[in-house]
């Protein structure tokens, strides 16, 4: 087998940089080629490090609560169940049921809006410039709920250690149906631009393989997960939050490349809506708010809780001292353990592979760097 | 043979084509002409700070207790108070708040026990210094007042 | 000599509380015994959730065993915790789940400033960057790993942020006069 590095070609190193269209944030990535083929790549993170962790040991535990909506921006409804479910659990609290079905609606509706964005910008990385428009359509109508709810789009703060802040406004029930019943629809409109294309079948098949062994090894969680065919969902294997009075399906497909993981995507936006139907049938009367003391203040101790969202098993190690201020928190972001898997994935491919592995894993710079 | 055929005719490419048209109905407008429209934001809004008075009486409903200093991630409020030797109350003298540090997380207005501090719905804050916008009493009372432009 | 009051002295400080742990007492834990002999890891549990406390040598060799025995294939998360009034400052903590089970532990071992801990890349792939960010925030070494650098922090800076001396205004001067042009904005 002649050696194709033989004929004076030698190895680029080639820096994809910080600030480039398609790398979802401030991602670098060193690449080295031979010709357009990757030989090797290496990651540099840190650009968006905002010390989050240190933070949080000079704040309260209530007033920690709006830095971590600041993780993952594009889902900050799911970071603030986890770090309250967290405190909760030191605390030895449960939320009441009312407030557990609101927080399972919420956190649904921000699944959806987090795939929506993930199908939109995912598209336009592999040069679909239509999805987007229809995607951020879609994502205004939850923000909008979660702008009646809460007060703001992006960076919600929307739960409370113990619960709720806010009753859920008059006619809640009737967005989230209407919501439901306009989205299903449009979920069949992307997958009538997308699914059968053979330009977007032929980008994605077989591009990015990481089979079920690769994503233990690596410890990757989430939907790339169950693309690979492992079928494993926290909130069917540890359920919170009340999950387990809903029926859903865990979507799983067999290959593991990137086609896979976008199906797994769209039949899981499918199941968010069938979870919010039921959920939004019976909220449950009663209050939101547990027995919490005005001042948090858990006994000395430590807990790990971790959640699915969207992106993976988001978890918080938080560790107390007895005081008012956490010892220490730790976030194990979904995004840092799969962008790991990054290397392995794009062994052999070409550049534009590169930019399709990044936007299947589903990175988000917030919770990479925090 | 339906599968050959469907692959010279572009059936897929098509479909997808056919997608994009549909929606190519000027119903479907959704940009908002700002600033002659500006949009309506929800009531529970966190937008710019503001010190309510009371409707009566024209007096500030905050009695300076600092429970909004405190309740701040940010420490970015500054209430200073004098006692008032008839009433034996603490009246407020100044209140600084900086909007340039502040995350608009509604802390603040959670903790006021007497809905002094309210997070409104106006959401245009610029200016031009970084002084501008370390709003004192006066500014935190009448709000900030954007140009409104003629349309 | 003005006359003074005899000072009363003063109360013994208290002992910082502990953690009210439960002991931990489970098939795995008697595995667990039978194979490193009793006392070595102290198996408890708080809040519903278990955890493991052994030495620091040990803990390359229980992950080994608890991957291939029981079956803990998933490496979640390493990270530490600083507690500069121990003499053995910092805790290493790693947190394993096994998906047949539907089970997680935890796994702490107390080091001193300055011991350099075997490296657990080559059981799990998933400690490689999770090792790096526990050095780059620590200042732990980690043997055996292959590309031991910094991650978030760039790579000249010097100082471990996450350390509790490391004050939460403080900044690399030298690193931030050399490379953003001048004093910090703080």
């Amino acid at each position: 087998m002649p050696d194709t590095t033989f004929l004076d070609s030698t190895e680029l190193v080639l820096n994809m940089g910080p600030q480039h269209p398609s790398t979802h944030g401030v991602l670098r990535v060193i690449l080295k080629l031979d010709g357009e083929k990757i030989l090797g790549t290496d990651c540099v993170i840190g650009y968006l490090h905002r010390g989050v962790e240190k933070i949080a040991e000079a704040r309260t535990y209530a007033q920690f609560n709006p830095y971590v909506d600041r993780l993952d921006y594009v889902a900050a409804v799911s970071n603030g169940l986890g770090y309250c479910l967290a405190v909760e659990k030191l605390l030895n609290v449960e939320a009441s049921p009312r407030a557990q079905a609101v927080r399972v609606i919420l956190t649904e509706l921000n699944r959806i809006a987090s795939h929506v964005l993930w199908l939109g910008t995912h598209a336009l990385d592999i040069g679909a410039i239509t999805p987007v428009f229809y995607c951020f359509r879609e994502r205004e109508e939850i923000l909008k709920i979660f702008e009646q709810y809460c007060g703001a789009r992006l960076t919600t703060h929307a739960f409370r250690i113990g619960g709720l802040q806010y009753e859920i406004y008059d006619g809640f029930e009737q967005e989230v149906k209407a919501f439901c019943d306009m989205f299903l629809p449009k979920v069949d409109e992307y997958e009538e631009l997308l699914t059968n294309n053979r330009i977007w079948m032929s980008r994605l098949k077989n591009v990015g393989i990481l089979n079920a062994e690769d994503c233990k090894r690596y410890g990757v969680t989430g939907p790339v997960l169950r693309a690979a065919g492992v079928h494993w969902d926290l909130r069917k294997a540890q359920p919170y939050s009340g999950y387990e009075k809903y029926d859903f399906e865990i979507p799983t497909r067999d290959n593991g490349d990137t086609y896979d993981r976008y199906s797994v995507r769209m039949q899981e936006m499918r199941q968010a809506v069938r979870i919010i139907r039921q959920a939004v049938e019976g909220i449950p009367e009663g209050p939101i708010m547990a027995k919490v003391p005005k001042v948090i203040k858990p006994p000395v101790g430590e807990a790990y809780v971790s959640i699915e969202a969207p992106k993976g098993e988001l978890g918080y190690y938080i560790v107390s001292d007895g005081s008012t201020q956490p010892y220490r928190v730790r976030v194990r972001p979904p995004s840092f353990v799969n962008l790991q898997a990054l290397d392995r994935m794009v062994r052999g491919a070409l550049i534009a592979d590169v930019v399709a592995v990044i936007g299947t894993l589903d990175i988000v710079l917030g919770e990479v760097d925090r | 043979m339906r599968r050959l055929l469907k692959k010279i005719f572009l059936v897929d490419l098509a479909q997808g084509l056919w997608v994009t048209f549909r929606n190519q109905n000027p119903k479907y407008i959704y940009t908002e002409q700002y600033p002659a429209e500006r949009p309506k934001v929800a009531e529970r809004y966190r937008g710019a700070p503001r010190l309510n008075l009371n409707p009566e009486t024209g007096e500030t409903l905050c009695m300076a207790c600092n429970m909004c200093a405190l309740a701040c991630p940010e420490s970015l409020i500054v209430v200073s108070s004098q006692r008032n030797e008839k009433t034996k109350k603490k009246e407020l003298v100044t209140f600084t708040f900086d909007t340039s540090r502040c995350m608009f997380c509604g802390l603040c207005e959670d903790s006021c026990p007497t809905d002094a501090l309210e997070l409104s719905q106006d959401f245009e804050l610029a200016s031009y210094t970084r002084e501008g916008q370390i709003w004192d009493r006066k500014m935190l009372e009448e709000g900030p007042k954007p140009t409104r432009y003629k349309c | 000599m003005p006359d003074e009051k005899p000072v009363p002295p003063k109360p013994a400080p208290k002992p910082p509380a502990v953690m009210a742990a439960t002991p931990w007492k489970s098939d795995l834990t008697r595995e667990l015994n039978d194979r490193f002999g009793e006392g070595v890891c102290q198996c408890l549990s708080y809040v519903g959730q278990n955890f493991i406390v052994v030495g620091p040598q040990m803990v390359v060799a229980l992950i080994s065993y608890l991957k291939v025995g029981p079956g803990f294939d998933y490496l979640v998360d390493i990270t530490a915790v600083d507690w500069p009034q121990r003499a053995e400052r910092f805790e290493l903590v790693y947190i394993l789940y096994s998906f047949a089970r539907n089970e997680r532990v935890r796994i702490k071992t107390q080091i001193a400033d300055g011991y350099r801990p075997a490296s657990v890349v080559a059981v799990h792939l998933t400690a490689n960057w999770l090792e790096r960010e526990v050095f780059d925030m620590f200042g732990i070494e980690f043997t055996g790993h292959p590309d031991l650098r910094r991650i978030l922090m760039p790579d000249e800076w010097q100082g471990h942020p996450l350390r509790k001396d490391y004050s939460i205004l403080q900044q690399d001067q030298r690193w931030v006069q050399e490379n953003l042009d001048g004093a910090s904005g703080q």
